[in-house]
């Protein structure tokens, strides 16, 4: 599922030039659910943003879901992103202006597919089908900011669900969340996982690491 | 990005900020408001103007020179060697002759089967002047015929079209007598008169008889106030009085186009003839001047609605600067650059749209409001127009469009600064 070869990335501030990859290998298969730990600023972000296809300025191979990431050009990497991949983050990243039910709707408006597009309305349906799935199906009229921190993640997560991506990309998906709501991510996490999506998660909580089935360090740019 | 999607999302975003989306709409409202408001005035009293002035813009009013030397150098006399001279210059499909009745004519009688009340004793001159059947034939009503009329008969008439305006909203209220219902159809009325007879002392005629005119048509080829009378009864007239032929008294020449009446007026007057510019040259500078002034207050309007999309432009870079996060979570999720462009631009096409419309409607209100205060305010005038504003159908799409155009044109380099956020820096 995704394949990366010789990662190296660098951040250039000024006249200072901070390697964060360095050469840096990782296959994941399908249907793995692979962690990631390291310390804050190792790179875990920077990673998983690559990984993803946010992040093109990289040297390196990166062939995720069967597509060469360099190879394609921004919008090409955008409905790569729609279709492909489901980011969940730390701070949730909703939009606040938006009910949950049209947050969770967002992958769906981007979604190519020209007149084979749902409607608004069926699109309205699987959101609120995704947020069934989260336990969140009568929150659907909130606004973000009239949601607990668990409720808010959870949201993001439906949104994540809502293209059926192959893979889930988590970026500290408990870092903001109590212990009980950060248990209920995690298994729906491990819900996911069970059901063939490949979730990849970046974090440096243990009750993150210990669910998943393979744990890796990055440290000084490698993955250990 | 669906065209749907697009408008969904731009909708609730600009739901999102309704005080950023009210304070640009209303913006790119005054300027459509006003814009569409001075046109609106200006093509409404331009038509107002026409009215007033009607005329045919093919005509030129040929007269003699107001000082001639003679034929040696041209001009003098306009007898028919002059018309035959006139009618053959460059671009003139005809030339049609004007001569002033040099006797007097007057009336004392209302015009039979109209209800006037005609003062005791009142009478009226009658200023009478022959021309070419021709040049009116197309206004001749049905049945009627403009031809003279031998002794005894009653004398066909042409009056002008603007007359009956000018007699209810000038003479009759002058006079104190009664005015003619509005759609009044005085084709074939006929005017009881007295021929030789004049109100001016010493000027009556030694032979003065009784005569009727009969109305068959209305012209805007007619002198405000003079009737037309075909150009063979004025000279029977002029014989039957023993007066002497000066030569005709005008020319009306028929240009084929209207563009060639510049270069035929040119050409009488090097012929050394007058050119009686009359109304057409009233009419042209109140044209200009509603035209200029109607210019000037669309500047402005334009200028408004420029200001409104600087605004616009300023608020959406504001707007974007402060959801650049959002935008890159959008991007995150599958947005690409033209996807955030088209957002913004959906956005502010909604915010001009919805402006657009209200300035629409604002104006229209506007206007009717100003009709109003017109119609209660300012006094009662010949031609005066029951609306002083027109709104053709292409002035609502100019309005909305503009509008909508300033708030897009507003919207370009935000859209573009949209586009160019980085998800990856951004997001973090």
């Amino acid at each position: 599922m995704i394949s990366l070869r010789h990662i190296t990335k660098r951040f250039v501030d000024g006249e200072e030039e901070h390697l964060v990859l360095d050469g840096l290998d990782l296959e994941v298969a399908p249907g793995e659910f692979v962690a990631v730990v390291g310390a804050s600023g190792s790179g875990k972000s920077t990673l998983l943003y690559i990984a993803g296809g946010l992040d093109a300025d990289f040297e390196g191979e990166a062939s995720v879901a069967g597509r060469s990431l360099r190879a394609l050009d921004a919008d090409r990497r955008a409905a790569f992103r729609n279709e492909a991949v489901g980011f969940v983050f730390q701070s949730f990243n909703l939009v606040p202006a938006l009910r949950a039910v049209e947050n969770v709707m967002l992958p769906g408006l981007f979604a190519r597919g020209g007149r084979g597009a749902p409607s608004l309305h069926a699109l309205r349906a699987r959101a609120l089908e995704a947020l069934s799935q989260v336990g969140l199906d009568a929150k659907a009229e909130r606004l973000p900011a009239h949601l607990s921190g668990g409720e808010r993640q959870r949201v993001a997560i439906a949104r994540a669900l809502l293209s059926r991506p192959a893979l889930l990309l988590a970026d500290e998906p408990t870092g903001n969340l109590d212990a009980k709501s950060g248990e209920s991510v995690i298994a729906l996490f491990a819900g996911m996982v069970a059901r063939g999506t490949t979730v990849l998660v970046v974090t440096h909580e243990e009750r993150v690491s210990k669910v998943a089935g393979r744990v890796l360090h990055l440290e000084q740019g490698r993955l250990s | 990005m669906r065209a749907r999607a697009l408008v969904h999302l731009a909708s609730q975003n600009l739901r999102a900020d309704r005080r950023g989306a009210l304070v640009n709409a209303g913006a790119a409202c005054v300027g459509a408001a006003a814009l569409v408001f001075f046109l609106a005035l200006g093509i409404g009293v331009g038509q107002a103007a026409r009215r007033m002035f009607a005329g045919d813009t093919r005509l030129v009013e040929v007269v003699p020179a107001a000082v001639s030397l003679g034929g040696a150098l041209g001009g003098g006399q306009l007898d028919e060697e002059a018309v035959a001279r006139l009618g053959a210059l460059p671009g003139v499909e005809g030339a049609y002759r004007r001569q002033t009745l040099r006797v007097p004519v007057a009336a004392s009688q209302p015009p039979a089967g109209v209800r006037v009340n005609w003062p005791q004793g009142f009478t009226v001159q009658v200023p009478v002047v022959g021309v070419d059947p021709g040049l009116l034939a197309s206004d001749v009503a049905k049945g009627f015929h403009f031809e003279d009329a031998q002794a005894g008969g009653p004398i066909p008439v042409l009056a002008s079209r603007r007359l009956l305006e000018v007699y209810n909203k000038t003479i009759a209220p002058a006079w104190n007598l009664r005015r003619l219902p509005p759609g009044l159809d005085l084709v074939g009325l006929q005017f009881p008169v007295r021929v030789g007879y004049s109100i001016i002392p010493l000027k009556t005629e030694d032979k003065v008889y009784d005569a009727r005119l009969v109305l068959v048509g209305l012209s805007d080829r007619v002198p405000l106030y003079s009737l037309a009378v075909p150009l063979a009864t004025v000279r029977r007239l002029h014989a039957e009085y023993g007066k002497a032929d000066p030569g005709y008294s005008g020319v009306t020449l028929e240009a084929r186009r209207p563009d060639d009446v510049p270069t035929v007026a040119a050409a009488v007057r090097r012929m050394g003839f007058g050119v009686d510019e009359g109304d057409r040259a009233l009419a042209e500078r109140v044209g200009l001047a509603i035209a200029v002034t109607a210019g000037a207050l669309a500047l402005l309007a334009l200028l408004m609605t420029a200001l409104a999309a600087l605004a616009i432009a300023q608020s959406l870079s504001a707007s974007v600067r402060a959801r650049t996060r959002e935008i890159a979570i959008l991007e995150a999720i599958g947005a690409t650059p033209g996807d955030v462009r088209s957002l913004v631009l959906a956005e502010a096409g909604l915010v001009g749209l919805s402006g657009g419309l209200v300035g629409v409607a604002l104006a229209f209100g506007a206007a009717l409001l100003a009709d109003q205060a017109a119609l209660r305010f300012l006094p009662d005038f010949p031609f005066r127009p029951d609306t002083f504003f027109a709104f053709p159908p292409w002035l609502f799409a100019l309005g909305v469009g503009v509008s909508l155009g300033a708030a897009l044109l507003g919207a370009l380099a935000p859209a573009a600064a949209a586009g160019r956020v980085d998800p990856a820096r951004s997001i973090s």
